[in-house]
């Protein structure tokens, strides 16, 4: 059997559940709710139970979101809410424990320059000190920054990015970004290797590993070291272009700016996301030289993205080149989440199944493989084949919510 | 059908009415008094009431009334204290049938009688409400609410004598309009001013809207019972139930929010249709009769017809299935639980326009699932907890290795490690027979095969040799005691005399590894389908180039490091970050080779993310071990940053800022709480209440009770 049996948890949270959030080592988890209140559980030691250590309302509107901060910043949650606004809370350990023992969380800031309902919030990663991305119904990114770690208190916008169209989603790229840009740059193309010039990758020599070409010989690829953020639009109105922007800080102006995305032209998939994004996520970078980013929509597209130098070496642009698509859920989906080694995304949608998707490289045993049934009960679902490499997306596991069989 | 329509004026109204019929509408404030009829495009001007010689303070309304039973009688609230009677069947230009001047201050609202056309209310400021006959032209009553100001007055639609007023206080007053000294029926309904108040057409029920950003519904069948409460996200100006639907209410708020929210009462946390054409907050509302039509002016000066069709619906856009999954591959889903005629709903397709029974059922089911076999983490975990990283000769460790990633299934990471070993260990047999000119010159010289580690050692001759001397001495110290791993780099260098030893073996083992290289791939690639076997396919090519070169006596020919990095790059380009890392911690300074070949960037990168996936699982012992074997300077830091441990004296409190647990105030030093004993050792202290003492002591303390063994007070915290 591929999974434990499920543990139903009894919520009492009094309207639809919007969101749940682990936190970074996976031992608490927070729910927030319509019913305009967030809950902690927490995870006894040496037990699998989920135990209830905090509620309090949070908002007076639904909570869309919640979200935790990297625990180097402490207990820090932040929530964004239809009442047009997002907190922070933290956790007052050691006192203020109410009758039934449960623990304390502060609100520390609201967040109230949104004139419209906040749809999403998320806290960059660590390496860029305590920063937190809002978007909100109309369109508009804002960053606050709070400068001392130790005073939650304090938040200052950094900047606000307008956008026009409803947006619906945050990921931050959660690689290893410092504040410095990659000088190195890496030729893709192999043919007129020069001394000292890095060969990366052979394409002709069937080990490569991008799994997309090149198309331009000129073109190089840098290894991205900036901040960046993904936005997607739910907008009905929002052109098939604008349904993800990304937006990355340019050091030197410290300023987040909009990138403009090429797609691939090689692509044979139409690549560009026509319906509402309802969630987007960059899965954990590792060691790849490109980022990997799952949107859902009404299926989910895969999207590998990396950062391309031209020859001249003064434009950065990003390419955006559509890896796979999953239409196994055959209707919207509403949520992705990569694991924290990103080889799996898992995503929930309205046919009320999670499923999980992992990626396999198609080798030449691979049709043993199937014979053979490795691994699950599973279901050969997407087979994509990425240019110079074929990648074989497999559904490994389906959690239906309904009576749930898995 | 009914579209979206919207005229504009010059100025905002305060308030609007439909006549009986919903064919007009009168809109008022302070500079405007306009009648509109309504047509099917737009709204046309029918006759404007502010009109005359003498516009003075009469005409600026709070509010406005269309009589239900006969359609030329209106009334307005004007903001001097006045109720204005207006007759659009007057033949003159102005329509101004009579004026009450009985108020004292501002009258907040007018409402007739819905059964008698005859009689007329008003609620004003000065506190009282008065009720009007227009044939008489007379005030009839006076009814003293014995509060500040009535801000809403409402004839109840089930008896006709029973009106309801909402006042600033919070109170909400049922008054029998036979009955002027006294209420019938009073109640506190809100902590703050209630702005309006409106009336259910079918249930006895009445809704009331407050600053403290509530609507209440309240059964006044009997003793006022609270039904509902619906939480907004700002002061809620006016209400309005909607017509022929039993739970559903419009509101407008007072400020902030410019949307027009229709609520189902049965969920009150979120609006069930919203209309967002207002540039301002809205302040008149009115059902065009039907439910799906409303009427609505706003500050932004428009007049708006709402329909159904261009309603926005908030929950719609709300994510309803939320999920995650954390670190160890728990997944926590929580979906909204369907009713019974959800299935139905599935039927009928992915129409997602809420039907008003779906809309109201809301709440969710969450669990949490745990995957069982999660290899990809388990590969990781059980590779961090076995590898073997340093303390042993770079032969050991790269066997162990690759038995521990060989008995996982990660074969093609145990060849990686094999690899490393052939490549990277000392090994003089095969250059023995090949070049013994190289071999007589210096015993030392057996890593002769990589030309530039051939410079090095040349210049670190002696070093070498030191290291060769008192290498049995330092690798046998390094057995026994593992950590001292810095010596150990060192000795490998020394550890020669155990592979002249066992001279064939090292070179047998390299054909052994080209002969079985293809067994294990067909293995490697169901086994794990993230390995790597088009990578290693390469890799081994490069290997039997290897052995051919040196075949052919031209052992500089072929660049090991470059090999490897790209064997390395290609696994972290998997999202392997753990193979490349543990391999270059593992080589020790044998590294500088190949390091040379991957970026800094690259090596930091992956560094750290295998420390991120590390300390994600708390594995911080394997983590540290990472931070500290490093050559990263980067990285080594990591654990070198200050940490900063503050003290206290635990009888004055005063902060400890002398080295030693002597307190300069009190002169003396910090003793245990229980034994009050000055504590050699372990000192274990609460940062609450700066007492402590021995951590054997405070350990049984803490386990039988909770406060401060001292008595303080303080309930104890330790972490």
């Amino acid at each position: 059997m591929l999974f434990s049996p499920p543990k139903s948890i009894s919520s009492e949270h009094k309207d639809v559940i919007h969101d749940v959030a682990f936190d970074h080592y996976g031992r608490r988890m927070a729910t927030c709710s319509s019913d305009q209140f967030v809950m902690v559980w927490d995870k006894e030691q040496g037990d699998d139970n989920w135990k209830k250590s905090a509620e309090w309302k949070a908002h007076s509107g639904s909570v869309w979101k919640v979200a935790w901060a990297h625990p180097e910043f402490g207990q820090v949650l932040a929530t964004c809410s239809f009442d047009r606004t997002a907190a922070v809370w933290e956790e007052i350990v050691g006192e203020s424990y109410n009758i039934i023992g449960q623990k304390h969380w502060a609100r520390r800031t609201n967040l109230v320059d949104s004139r419209t309902s906040v749809m999403d919030v998320k806290f960059a990663p660590k390496s860029l000190g305590l920063l937190l991305a809002t978007c909100s119904a109309d369109g508009v990114i804002r960053i606050y920054e709070a400068p001392d770690v130790m005073n939650l208190a304090q938040w200052t916008l950094q900047q606000e990015v307008p956008c026009k169209y409803q947006a619906s989603c945050i990921s931050w790229n959660p690689s290893y970004t410092r504040e410095r840009r990659c000088t190195k740059y890496f030729k893709l193309n192999n043919s007129d290797k020069k001394e000292g010039e890095m060969k990366i990758h052979d394409l002709d020599n069937g080990y490569a590993n991008y799994p997309f070409m090149v198309e331009d010989p000129d073109s190089y690829i840098v290894v991205p070291q900036v901040p960046m953020l993904a936005v997607g639009f739910d907008d009905q109105n929002c052109g098939a272009n604008n349904r993800v922007v990304i937006l990355q800080n340019i050091t030197r102006l410290r300023r987040w700016n909009k990138t403009e995305c090429s797609t691939s032209v090689t692509d044979h998939c139409t690549s560009s996301v026509t319906d509402p994004v309802h969630d987007l996520a960059f899965a954990p970078r590792l060691g790849r030289s490109y980022d990997l980013l799952a949107v859902a929509t009404k299926d989910i597209k895969l999207y590998v993205l990396c950062q391309i130098m031209n020859s001249s070496f003064a434009t950065v642009k990003f390419k955006l080149h559509l890896a796979a698509n999953f239409e196994g859920h055959n209707s919207t989906v509403w949520r992705i989440s990569w694991n924290s080694v990103g080889s799996i995304l898992v995503s929930s949608g309205d046919d009320r199944c999670v499923r999980l998707w992992k990626q396999c490289p198609v080798g030449p045993y691979d049709k043993n493989e199937e014979d053979r049934g490795v691994s699950s009960p599973s279901k050969l679902l997407d087979s994509v084949q990425g240019q110079g490499r074929k990648y074989h997306w497999k559904c490994v596991g389906v959690i239906k919510a309904e009576g749930l069989n898995i | 059908m009914l579209k979206t329509i919207f005229i504009a004026q010059e100025c905002p109204a305060n308030a609007l009415a439909l006549n009986k019929d919903y064919n007009k509408v009168v809109i008022a404030g302070r500079n405007v008094f306009k009648i509109f009829s309504i047509e099917e495009e737009e709204f046309v001007e029918v006759c404007n009431l502010r009109v005359g010689k003498n516009l003075n303070l009469n005409f600026s309304c709070n509010d406005v009334a269309w009589n239900n039973i006969d359609d030329h009688i209106l009334a307005t609230a004007a903001t001097n204290g006045a109720v204005v009677v207006w007759n659009l069947n007057r033949a003159s230009r102005s329509k101004q049938e009579h004026v009450f001047v009985d108020h004292k201050r501002t009258v907040n609202k007018v409402c007739f009688n819905p059964v008698e056309a005859n009689w007329l209310i008003s609620g004003s400021q000065d506190g009282t409400m008065k009720t009007f006959d227009l044939r008489t032209k007379e005030v009839i009553k006076t009814f003293f609410s014995n509060t500040e100001s009535v801000r809403d007055v409402q004839f109840s639609p089930h008896s006709h004598f029973t009106f309801a007023s909402v006042s600033e206080n919070g109170n909400v007053q049922l008054w029998d309009m036979r009955k002027t000294e006294k209420c019938v029926l009073q109640f506190t309904a809100h902590s703050g001013p209630i702005f309006a108040c409106d009336w259910h057409s079918e249930k006895p029920c009445l809704a009331t809207a407050s600053r403290d950003k509530t609507i209440k519904v309240w059964d006044l069948s009997g003793r006022p019972l609270l039904e509902h409460t619906i939480s907004t996200i700002a002061s809620v100006g006016r209400i309005k139930w909607r017509p022929q639907s039993t739970f559903h209410i419009a509101s407008v708020a007072l400020v902030v929010d410019c949307t027009v929210n229709v609520w189902d009462v049965r969920r009150p946390y979120i609006p069930y249709a919203a209309f967002t054409k207002h540039k301002d907050v809205a302040t008149g509302i009115a059902w065009r009769g039907s439910p799906d039509v409303l009427l609505t002016t706003s500050r932004d000066c428009t007049l708006y017809q709402h329909t159904f069709k261009d309603a926005v619906y908030p929950a719609l856009h709300s994510n309803q299935k939320a999920l995650d999954i954390s670190p160890s591959g728990e997944i926590a889903f929580a979906f909204r639980i369907n009713a019974g005629q959800s299935r139905q709903n599935k039927l009928a397709g992915t129409s997602r326009k809420p039907g008003n029974e779906e809309f109201w059922q809301a709440s969710s089911a969450l669990n949490v699932i745990r995957r069982v076999l999660n290899k990809e983490l388990d590969w990781l975990l059980k590779c961090a907890e076995q590898y073997v990283l340093a303390g042993k000769p770079l032969a050991d460790i790269c066997d162990h290795n690759a038995d521990v990633a060989r008995r996982l299934g990660r074969l093609a990471v145990s060849l990686l490690w094999t690899t490393v070993k052939t490549l990277y260990t000392p090994r003089t047999s095969d250059h023995g027979h090949q070049t013994p000119s190289k071999e007589e010159q210096v015993d030392g010289e057996v890593e002769g095969e990589r030309d530039n580690e051939i410079r090095r050692e040349d210049d670190d001759d002696l070093g070498t040799r030191l290291g060769d001397s008192v290498g049995d001495f330092f690798f046998g110290d390094a057995e026994m005691d593992p950590l001292s791993m810095d010596f150990e780099i060192n000795g490998l260098d020394g550890l020669i005399s155990q592979d002249w030893g066992i001279p064939m073996e090292a070179f047998p083992l390299r054909h052994e590894i080209l002969d079985r290289s293809p067994p294990p791939e067909q293995y490697t690639a169901p086994d794990s389908p993230d390995s790597a076997d088009g990578e290693m396919q390469g890799l081994n090519l490069e290997n039997s180039l290897s052995l051919k070169a040196i075949g052919s006596c031209k052992p500089m020919s072929w660049e090991a490091g470059v090999t490897l990095a790209d064997a390395l790059r290609s696994h972290a380009e998997q999202g392997d970050v753990q193979t490349p890392v543990c391999i270059l911690i593992a080589l020790g300074e044998k590294r500088s080779n190949l390091i040379s070949h991957i970026e800094p960037v690259e090596q930091e990168t992956w560094t750290f993310a295998y420390l991120d996936i590390l300390s994600q699982q708390r594995m911080w012992l394997h983590s540290n071990q990472i931070i500290k074997l490093s050559w990263l300077p980067s990285v080594s830091q990591l654990n070198q940053q200050s940490t900063t441990v503050y003290t206290g004296c635990s009888y004055c409190n005063k902060p400890l800022t002398q080295a030693g647990w002597m307190c300069s105030k009190c002169d003396q030093s910090v003793v245990c709480s229980l034994c009050h004993q000055v504590v050699h050792g372990l000192y274990a202290w609460c940062q609450g209440c700066m007492h402590g003492g021995h951590l054997t002591h405070m350990k049984e303390w803490i386990e039988k009770k909770k406060f401060c063994p001292t008595g303080c007070g303080h309930a104890c915290q330790y972490n």
